[in-house]
């Protein structure tokens, strides 16, 4: 197998600067490749999003029908030992930090199971001693004995531990390469675990060897040249599709977003440029499930929804727990945009004649060990 | 005239299955399955929802007068996988009939023949009346009719491409050699490829995408209906052979007839 190669500068020059004819024919192709991905961001295909946003809906609809797959993230944990330039999260940060004690877990899960959520998406700062893989796996087994379906978006792991969040009923990881110029990379990464860039990159190869279904893949828009960066995480995508045939892929489209530690974006993504770079994922990868989350305004969710978008998260609260009550408070990571609630979300997909889907996936796909394990743990 | 469709130990009246996920709601999936006249639908069990009746696909199909459920196994990776999915599909809905499926890669959706050929020696011997979705490999069906399935599904196209009756010459050699039902499965986009399968001697259809993602359902679901009873019946009625060269209606050689012996 080749390794991964990410370079994009033979795309480039049409990613810059492809003419509309270029453009149209990207458009229909029928068999969509990175030169086509290319075009589709460039400037000419700006002036053709209403084109694009047609070709997209009729693939997003062809492969995943008129619903939208529905999931809510549940913070363990905001300690983290990394200074993320742009993230409300970083360690010097003062911010009001907790973590879940399994009681939390088991109530802010049973929180969210009450809102009708099945999937959820567990997240934590980056690796620490009080806060590492024995935590997660934890956070794992106790809300896969609760959700049918359980994913993670934590820090870089090895293969084995990751074999480790599969077994305890883990069904995908996401892990954001946040940007993969490796210059643009240091600089905003400025110590802890996450500044190893090749470890973080090499990432999602070895949570789908260790046997995660899928991985999740991003890049968080705003922090390096987005043309650039969205080539290269086309290439990823690609690349751990033909390494690991049986491996699902998704890709998320995070906007910088405002935090406690004031990080302006210093490539500002344009509600414009993410729809283009959203349709021509669509229509570049028409099978691959994009999502996309509560960062964004509601005005702008609702109109992508289902025109590129197949699953999208809902009433999300970015403070750790922040569902149940009984929780100690945090502060959050980012803010949020969408703020609406499960039934005002719904309501909106289905007056635009989507349906919500909540379940999407069933228990009984894990191996059986893990559901009994999820109890002990 | 009465033309039944034996699958396991019943007999169907309509030869249109219907698929049940993509839909836009659910009232829009049971107005689809009721223009249709189908008898035997199949709900994806990672589609069931006890916990939430609105996001729950299979209570208001259960519900539905005439109307068999098949759960199917989309999702399963492996043999292992499928056996359980089914196991927990019939303890919930009380059918035999499974509609296997195992596509272990997520973005193609191609079925896997070696675990779902594991999968369907297992649950024949649980008893299961055993429909396996596979690709068009007439090898392959031949061994899966061998091991006791009820019927084989191969595939037109791949699922939800609507590409059609890509498979076509294979489909032919399965429909030709099957000595069970042969359900043409998947890539259907249009009602004449359904009537099409029909006159080549299929004995149903399944379709999903080509109904839920039409401006307007349950009148495709009409359509299609239509279509799988006028194959049919072109079958029924046998179909005038193919010739390479113009056969004239008034031959050239007629007045050869004429002429005494």
């Amino acid at each position: 197998m080749t390794s991964l190669d990410l370079d994009v500068s033979p795309w480039l020059d049409l990613a810059r600067g492809a003419g509309r004819e270029q453009v149209r024919q990207a458009v229909a192709v029928a068999d969509p490749s990175i030169r086509e991905f290319a075009i589709l961001l460039s400037p000419a295909a700006g002036l053709e999003l209403e084109a694009m946003a047609a070709r997209a809906q009729a693939l997003t609809r062809r492969h995943f029908g008129r619903t939208i797959s529905l999931y809510a993230p549940l913070y363990l944990s905001n300690y983290c030992p990394t200074r993320c330039t742009y993230c409300g999260f970083a360690s010097d940060r003062r911010i009001q930090r907790h973590k879940l004690t399994p009681a939390e877990m088991d109530s802010e899960g049973a929180a969210l199971k009450r809102l009708g959520l099945e999937e959820v998406l567990l997240l934590t700062g980056d690796r620490l001693a009080s806060a590492g893989y024995d935590f997660v796996r934890e956070g794992v087994a106790r809300a896969a004995s609760r959700f049918h379906n359980v994913s993670a978006e934590v820090f870089a792991m090895t293969t084995p531990e990751y074999g480790g969040l599969a077994a305890a009923g883990c069904t995908a990881v996401t892990l954001y390469q946040e940007t993969y110029d490796p210059a643009r990379y240091a600089l905003l990464h400025e110590s802890g675990p996450k500044a190893d860039y090749a470890w973080r990159l090499d990432a999602p190869a070895r949570a789908l060897a260790g046997g995660l279904r899928s991985v999740g893949l991003g890049v968080l828009l705003g922090l390096g040249d987005p043309i650039e960066d969205v080539l290269r995480l086309f290439h990823h995508a690609a690349w751990l599709r033909r390494r690991f045939w049986s491996g699902g892929v998704s890709i998320s489209f995070p906007r910088v977003r405002p935090q406690s530690g004031d990080y302006v974006a210093d490539f500002p993504v344009s509600e414009r440029q993410l729809a283009q770079i959203v349709f021509a994922f669509r229509i570049a990868m028409p099978d691959v499930t994009l999502t996309l989350s509560t960062r964004e305004s509601p005005r702008f969710r609702d109109g992508i929804a289902g025109v590129g978008i197949s699953k999208m998260s809902v009433a999300s609260r970015t403070t750790v727990g922040g569902y149940a009550e009984t929780t100690a408070p945090s502060s959050a990571q980012f803010e949020i945009d969408d703020d609406r609630s499960v039934e005002e979300f719904c309501a909106m997909l289905r007056a635009k004649g989507l349906q919500p889907v909540f379940k999407n996936w069933d228990a009984v796909y894990r191996e059986p060990e893990c559901l009994t394990s999820s109890a002990s743990t | 005239m009465e033309d039944g469709f034996r699958l396991g130990d019943r007999v169907f009246g309509s030869r249109l299955l219907l698929g049940t996920g993509k839909f836009s709601s659910v009232e829009t999936m049971l107005a689809a399955v009721r223009a249709s006249g189908t008898e035997l639908v199949t709900v994806a069990l990672r589609r069931f929802n006890r916990e939430r009746p609105d996001d729950d696909i299979c209570g208001p199909l259960a519900a539905m007068p005439g109307i068999t459920l098949m759960p199917n196994t989309s999702g399963a990776m492996n043999a292992r996988e499928a056996v359980r999915a089914a196991l927990l599909g019939r303890e919930i809905t009380g059918s035999p009939f499974v509609k296997l499926e195992i596509h272990p890669n997520p973005h193609h959706l191609m079925p896997d023949p070696i675990e779902t050929y594991e999968a369907a020696v297992s649950l024949v011997k649980e008893g299961f009346f055993v429909l396996p979705y596979i690709s068009a490999d007439p090898v392959l069906a031949r061994r899966l009719e061998d091991v006791g399935c009820a019927a084989v599904m191969p595939l037109g196209s791949a699922i939800g491409s609507g590409q059609g009756l890509a498979t076509l010459s294979m489909l032919q050699v399965i429909i030709r050699d099957a000595g069970v039902p042969t359900i043409v499965d998947a890539g259907l986009r249009s009602p004449s490829e359904a009537a099409a399968v029909m006159e080549m001697g299929g004995d149903a259809v399944l379709v999903n995408s080509a109904i839920a993602a039409a401006e307007d359902p349950a009148l495709m679901a009409e359509a299609f209906a239509a279509a799988v009873k006028a194959g049919r019946q072109a079958r029924m009625a046998g179909l005038m052979p193919r010739s390479e060269t113009a056969v004239a209606t008034s031959p050239l050689t007629a007045f050869l007839a004429g002429e005494g012996s």
